[in-house]
C-alpha cells in the first residue's frame, strides 16, 4: 500500500502540481520566476559553490535522461566493458563535484550574515533535499554497482511505465533501499519545483541565441498602424503559404500510399503456386506454435501438474530451464542420487535470470551482478550482492502409468524411490500442491 | 531612414557646484525601497576621481560597453551570446556590493529606548542589508571634493596618459582642480545593457528613446550590470532585478519635469528631444575613436529637413514631436553650436546624453588675480590649463583634443565677447580675432551667453508631448487593465519562495 503511495500516487501527483504549479507562477507571478541571485552580496563562496554544483548537476540529469529516452542505444552504447567503467567514473566524479557545491552554496548560507538576510525557509529546505539526494545517488552508485547498466531494466521501465498510464511497481520492488529513497527524493523535488527556487531552471534564456542584439519598442499608434497593416498582410500570405504546403504536402503523402496499394495490386510481383503453400505452411506453424503456447498457460493455470522434463534428460551439470506456476523461470538439476533438483532461477538481488550451468562447487551464477548461488541450498556466496538465497522447489517424479514414485515437498522431505527400470520412462513435474499449499 | 525621437539631455558642468540634489531627490522618489538601498540611478562625482562604482571606467576589469573585432563589427566587450551562456551560474565581471557599498542607517530606536546608564545613548550605524551593526567603510560620493588625494583621484584612469609633469601639476598642493560629473543613465542610442540581456527583458522606447527594465521579463542574470560601461543598471538583491534610471517617464508623459532636472540648484540641466537615423547607428559606431564624435552627429537628423521631416511622419513621429525637437535645448548645444559631447563614446553605445565641458577650472589660473585681456593671451593658456586638455579628450571626446579644443575656443570666444558687450574694455579687433578663433559670431555667441546664463524653466526643459493617452485608449481599456495605465491597483513586490 506504501509502495503504491509512493511510486505511483506521488508520481503523478507530483507531476500534475508541477505542471500546475508551473504555469501558473509563470504566468500569473512572472515577477517571481527565476533564481534569486546572491552574487551581488557575496561573489567568492559562490562562484566555488555554484559552478560545481550547475556544472555536476546539468551533466548529471543529461546521464539520467539518455538512458529513458533511448534504452537500447545506451545499453549497446555500455555493451562495452571500457565505456561502462568511463560512464560509471564520470557519474562518480560528477556527483562528486555535486556535493562540494552542495555543501559551499549551503555553507555559505550559513555562515554569511548577507546571505542569511536573503534566505528563506525554503532555500534551506531545497539545500538539504537535494544533499540528500546526491547522497542517495551515491550510495546506490557504490552499494548497487553498475547502475548505468541495470537502471535500463528496472527504473527505466518503471518510468516508462508511469509515461504510458500502465503503472507497474515489479521492475523496482527488488531495488535496494537507497535506490528506492532516492526515486521517492526525486519526486518530491519534482513536486516543489513551483514552490521553491527551482523554477528558475524553466528560465534558460535559449532565446537569446537568435534574437537580435536591439530591442525597440513602440507604443505608438500612429506607429503601431503602419506596422500592423504590414504585419497583416505578410501574416496573411504566410498563412495562405503554410496552409497551402500542409494540405499539399497532405495530398502527397496519401496518394503515395494509395498509388502504391493500387500498383501493387496490378503491377506487384505475383507469388508463384508453391511459394503462396510455402507461404500458408509457415503462417499455419506460427499459429500452431501460438496455440502450443496457450495451451501450456491454459494447462498451468488448471493443471495440477506441470511437466519439468523426463527423469533420464536431466543432467548433474546443465540444467533445464522450465516455468513455474507464477510464470517464473526455474532450473532443474539431477543430484548425486539421481533425483531431481530444482530451484528457482529469478535472482533475489534485482531479478536477473541465473545461468543454468553449474561449476565445480555446484554453484549457479547471476551473470548480472556475480552472485553464485549454490543449486542443493539455494544460498548465495559470501558477499554476493544478492543476499536472499533462490528457493528450491518441490517437485514429484511420475511414472508412465501416472503413479507417484518419489516426491520432493516443499519442506524438503523426500518420500519413496525410483527404481531404475522406472528411471528411464520416470517424468518430473512439479506440483500445485507444493507450490501453493 | 528610419527616425526615431530621442528626449535627450545636455548638463553644463560649468555651472555644476556638486551640491548633490539631483542624486537627493532621485533617491528620495525612486531608490528608498528595501534592496535599492545602495542605487544611485542620479549621481555626482568629483573629477579627477575614481567615481561609483570604484573605477567604473576601467573597463578592464568590468568588461562593459562594445569593441570592435577583427572584422571591424560591434561586439560586446562581455556579455555576447557564448559569453553569457559561460557566465550564466557565476559572472566574474559583476560588480559586488563592496565596489559600491554597503548602505547604511543609523539605530536611532536606540536613542528613545536605551536602557537608563551613565553615558549618553548613541545611534551607531547599522547595515541595511543586515540590520547589524557596521563600520562604514565607502559611501556613494566617498571621494567627493577629494580631487588631488593620492588615494582616490590620482587612481582615476583617465589620468592614464598624462605625462608626470601635467600630473603633478594637476594635483599641485593649493593648484588642485577638479570639476562635478553629475551622471544619470545616458538611455544610449546603442545600449549594450539592452543587447546583452539574456531574457530579452531591456528594451528601448521607439517613441522617446528611454531605456526601460522591464521587471516582468527580468530573470536576474544580471549581464546588463556588467554590459552597462557606465554601471548605470543596478541589481537589487532583494527583489532579484535589475533597474535603472527611467529618466522619470512617468512625470515626462503628464508633461512635469524629471527629478533631478526639476531640482538642479545650478540650472546645469537642459532636456530636449532629438532626431536620429536609427538605420545610421551601428555604423557610427563602428569608426576609429578619433572620430566617433563626429561620427555620432552624422548620426543625428535635423529637424529642420523636408526630407527628415517626411520620413519622422512616416514612423509615426508626431507634429507636436516635431516642434519639439525645433526648439530642442539639446539641438542647440549639440548640433548647432557644437559644444555638447557624449561621455566616454569610445565604450560605443552612443550616449545620448551630452556635456558641456568645463571651462574654469580649465583656465582659472590666470595671474594676478584676474583673467588676461588679450586674445592671444587668451588663447594660449589653453596649452597650460589646469586640467590637461588630454584629461578632458578623455572623458568626452574619446581622446580627439581637437574637439575639445574647439569646444574651449568658443566657450572663451564668448565670455570675451560678452565681456567686451559689459565693460567694453577690449579692442573691437581683438574681439572679431577670438571670435574667428572660436568659430562662432556675435549673433551665435549672444545666444549660447542665453542660453547658458539666462533661460527660462520652460527654454532648458522642452518637454514634447508624449501621447501616452493614445496608446492606452487603443489598445486596451482603463477599466480592463488597470495596471497597465499607470492608474489602479499596484502590484506589490514580492519575491515568494
Amino acid at each position: 500500500m506504501i509502495d503504491i503511495l509512493l511510486y505511483i500516487v506521488l508520481p503523478y501527483l507530483a507531476v500534475l502540481i508541477c505542471i500546475i504549479g508551473s504555469i501558473y507562477r509563470i504566468r500569473k507571478e512572472p515577477m517571481t520566476y527565476s533564481a534569486l541571485s546572491s552574487q551581488f552580496l557575496e561573489a567568492r563562496g559562490l562562484m566555488w559553490g555554484s559552478l560545481p554544483w550547475h556544472i555536476g548537476i546539468s551533466l548529471i540529469l543529461i546521464g539520467h535522461i539518455l538512458p529513458f529516452l533511448f534504452p537500447g542505444q545506451w545499453n549497446a552504447l555500455l555493451s562495452n566493458h571500457a565505456m561502462l567503467l568511463a560512464v560509471e567514473g564520470l557519474g562518480y566524479g560528477l556527483s562528486a563535484l555535486c556535493l562540494l557545491g552542495l555543501v559551499v552554496l549551503g555553507a555559505r548560507r550559513l555562515i554569511s550574515s548577507r546571505i542569511q538576510s536573503v534566505t528563506t525557509t525554503m532555500d534551506l529546505v531545497i539545500l538539504l533535499l537535494l544533499l540528500f539526494q546526491v547522497v542517495l545517488g551515491m550510495l546506490t552508485a557504490m552499494r548497487a554497482q553498475y547502475g548505468s547498466m541495470w537502471c535500463t531494466g528496472t527504473t527505466v521501465p518503471y518510468l516508462w511505465s508511469l509515461v504510458t498510464l500502465n503503472p507497474d511497481l515489479s521492475y523496482i520492488n527488488d531495488l535496494p533501499h537507497a535506490m528506492k529513497a532516492h526515486i521517492v527524493g526525486a519526486w518530491i523535488l519534482v513536486l516543489l519545483i513551483p514552490f521553491s527556487r527551482l523554477i528558475h531552471m524553466f528560465s534558460v534564456p535559449i532565446s537569446y541565441l537568435t534574437r537580435p542584439p536591439q530591442n525597440v519598442i513602440w507604443a505608438n499608434p500612429r506607429h503601431q498602424k503602419e506596422k500592423a497593416e504590414v504585419f497583416a498582410r505578410d501574416e496573411a500570405r504566410r498563412h495562405f503559404i503554410k496552409a497551402s504546403c500542409g494540405v499539399f504536402g497532405g495530398l502527397v503523402l496519401l496518394s503515395v500510399g494509395a498509388l502504391d496499394k493500387i500498383g501493387q495490386f496490378f503491377f506487384g510481383p505475383r507469388l508463384s503456386f508453391s511459394e503462396e503453400t510455402e507461404l500458408m505452411e509457415s503462417k499455419l506453424k506460427r499459429l500452431e506454435l501460438t496455440a502450443e503456447q496457450r495451451k501450456l498457460e491454459v494447462e498451468r493455470r488448471e493443471n495440477e501438474f506441470i511437466l519439468v522434463a523426463a527423469l533420464k534428460d536431466l543432467d548433474r551439470e546443465e540444467g533445464k530451464y522450465f516455468i513455474d506456476y507464477q510464470m517464473q523461470p526455474a532450473i532443474a538439476f539431477k543430484n548425486e542420487a539421481g533425483l531431481p533438483q530444482l530451484i528457482s532461477a529469478k535472482c533475489t538481488h534485482l531479478g536477473c535470470t541465473v545461468g543454468n550451468k553449474a561449476d565445480k562447487e555446484g554453484r549457479i551464477l547471476c551473470p548480472c551482478h556475480v552472485s553464485y548461488f549454490d543449486i542443493k541450498t539455494g544460498t548465495p556466496n559470501q558477499g554476493a550482492p544478492a543476499e536472499a538465497p533462490l528457493p528450491i522447489l518441490g517437485w514429484v517424479v511420475l511414472n508412465s502409468k501416472g503413479e507417484v514414485l518419489a516426491s520432493r515437498s516443499k519442506t524438503g522431505e523426500i518420500n519413496g524411490t525410483i527404481a531404475t527400470q522406472d528411471a528411464e520412462t520416470a517424468q518430473v513435474f512439479i506440483r500445485r500442491a507444493d507450490v501453493t499449499g | 531612414m528610419d527616425v526615431r525621437a530621442q528626449v535627450s539631455m545636455v548638463f553644463h558642468l560649468d555651472k555644476c557646484i556638486g551640491c548633490h540634489t539631483c542624486s537627493v531627490s532621485c533617491k528620495n522618489v525612486w531608490t528608498d525601497r528595501a534592496g535599492s538601498e545602495y542605487m544611485w540611478w542620479n549621481n555626482v562625482e568629483t573629477k579627477p576621481g575614481t567615481g561609483f562604482p570604484t573605477l567604473w571606467e576601467d573597463q578592464d576589469h568590468y568588461k562593459g560597453g562594445w569593441k570592435k573585432n577583427g572584422g571591424g563589427d560591434l561586439k560586446l566587450r562581455s556579455q555576447s551570446k557564448l559569453d553569457s551562456f559561460i557566465k550564466l551560474f557565476y559572472n566574474p565581471n559583476q560588480p559586488g556590493l563592496e565596489d559600491y557599498y554597503e548602505p547604511w542607517t543609523y539605530e536611532y530606536e536606540n536613542l528613545f529606548d536605551a536602557e537608563e546608564g551613565e553615558d549618553q545613548p548613541t545611534a551607531i550605524p547599522i547595515s541595511q542589508i543586515t540590520g547589524q551593526p557596521m563600520d562604514i567603510e565607502a559611501g556613494p560620493n566617498w571621494d567627493d571634493d577629494l580631487s588631488g588625494s593620492p588615494i582616490y583621484a590620482e587612481n582615476d584612469i583617465n589620468l592614464d596618459e598624462l605625462t608626470d609633469e601635467e600630473r603633478h601639476q594637476l594635483f599641485e598642493i593649493e593648484r588642485v582642480s577638479m570639476f562635478y560629473l553629475p551622471r544619470i543613465c545616458n538611455h544610449c542610442a546603442n545600449p549594450s545593457c539592452v543587447a546583452s540581456c539574456p531574457s530579452g527583458a531591456l528594451y528601448k522606447r521607439g517613441e522617446d528613446g528611454i531605456v526601460l527594465v522591464n521587471q516582468d521579463v527580468c530573470r536576474g542574470w544580471r549581464a546588463c550590470v556588467s554590459a552597462c560601461p557606465y554601471k548605470k543598471v543596478y541589481y537589487n538583491w532583494k527583489t532579484g532585478k535589475s533597474e535603472k534610471c527611467i529618466l522619470c517617464y512617468p512625470k515626462l508623459e503628464t508633461g512635469q519635469i524629471p527629478n533631478c532636472f526639476q531640482s538642479c540648484v545650478g540650472r546645469i540641466r537642459y532636456l530636449g528631444v532629438l532626431l536620429y537615423d536609427g538605420d545610421r547607428v551601428a555604423d557610427a559606431m563602428k569608426v576609429p575613436d578619433h572620430s566617433l564624435v563626429e561620427a555620432q552627429r552624422n548620426a543625428l537628423l535635423d529637424p529642420f529637413d523636408d526630407s527628415v521631416i517626411a520620413a519622422a511622419r512616416k514612423n509615426g513621429i508626431s507634429e507636436e514631436f516635431l516642434e519639439a525637437a525645433r526648439n530642442s535645448p539639446v539641438y542647440d548645444y549639440v548640433m548647432r553650436w557644437k559644444l555638447a559631447l557624449p561621455l566616454h563614446i569610445e565604450y560605443r553605445t552612443m550616449p545620448m546624453l551630452f556635456y558641456v565641458p568645463p571651462l574654469l577650472p580649465a583656465m582659472g589660473k590666470l595671474e594676478n588675480g584676474i583673467y588676461e585681456h588679450s586674445a592671444e593671451k587668451f588663447f594660449t593658456a589653453l596649452e597650460q590649463s589646469r586640467v590637461p586638455i588630454k584629461y578632458l579628450a578623455r572623458l568626452f571626446s574619446a581622446g580627439n583634443e581637437e574637439i575639445i579644443n574647439s569646444v574651449m575656443k568658443k566657450l572663451m570666444a564668448i565670455r570675451y565677447y560678452m565681456r567686451s558687450l559689459d565693460l567694453d574694455d577690449v579692442d573691437v579687433v581683438e574681439i572679431s580675432k577670438a571670435l574667428r578663433e572660436g568659430n562662432t559670431n556675435p549673433e551665435e555667441a549672444e545666444a549660447i551667453y542665453r542660453m547658458t546664463a539666462l533661460p527660462t524653466v520652460d527654454q532648458r526643459y522642452v518637454i514634447p508631448p508624449l501621447q501616452r493617452e493614445e496608446v492606452i485608449s487603443t489598445t486596451c481599456s482603463p477599466e480592463m487593465c488597470k495596471g497597465c495605465t499607470g492608474l489602479g491597483v499596484t502590484v506589490e513586490i514580492d519575491r515568494g519562495p
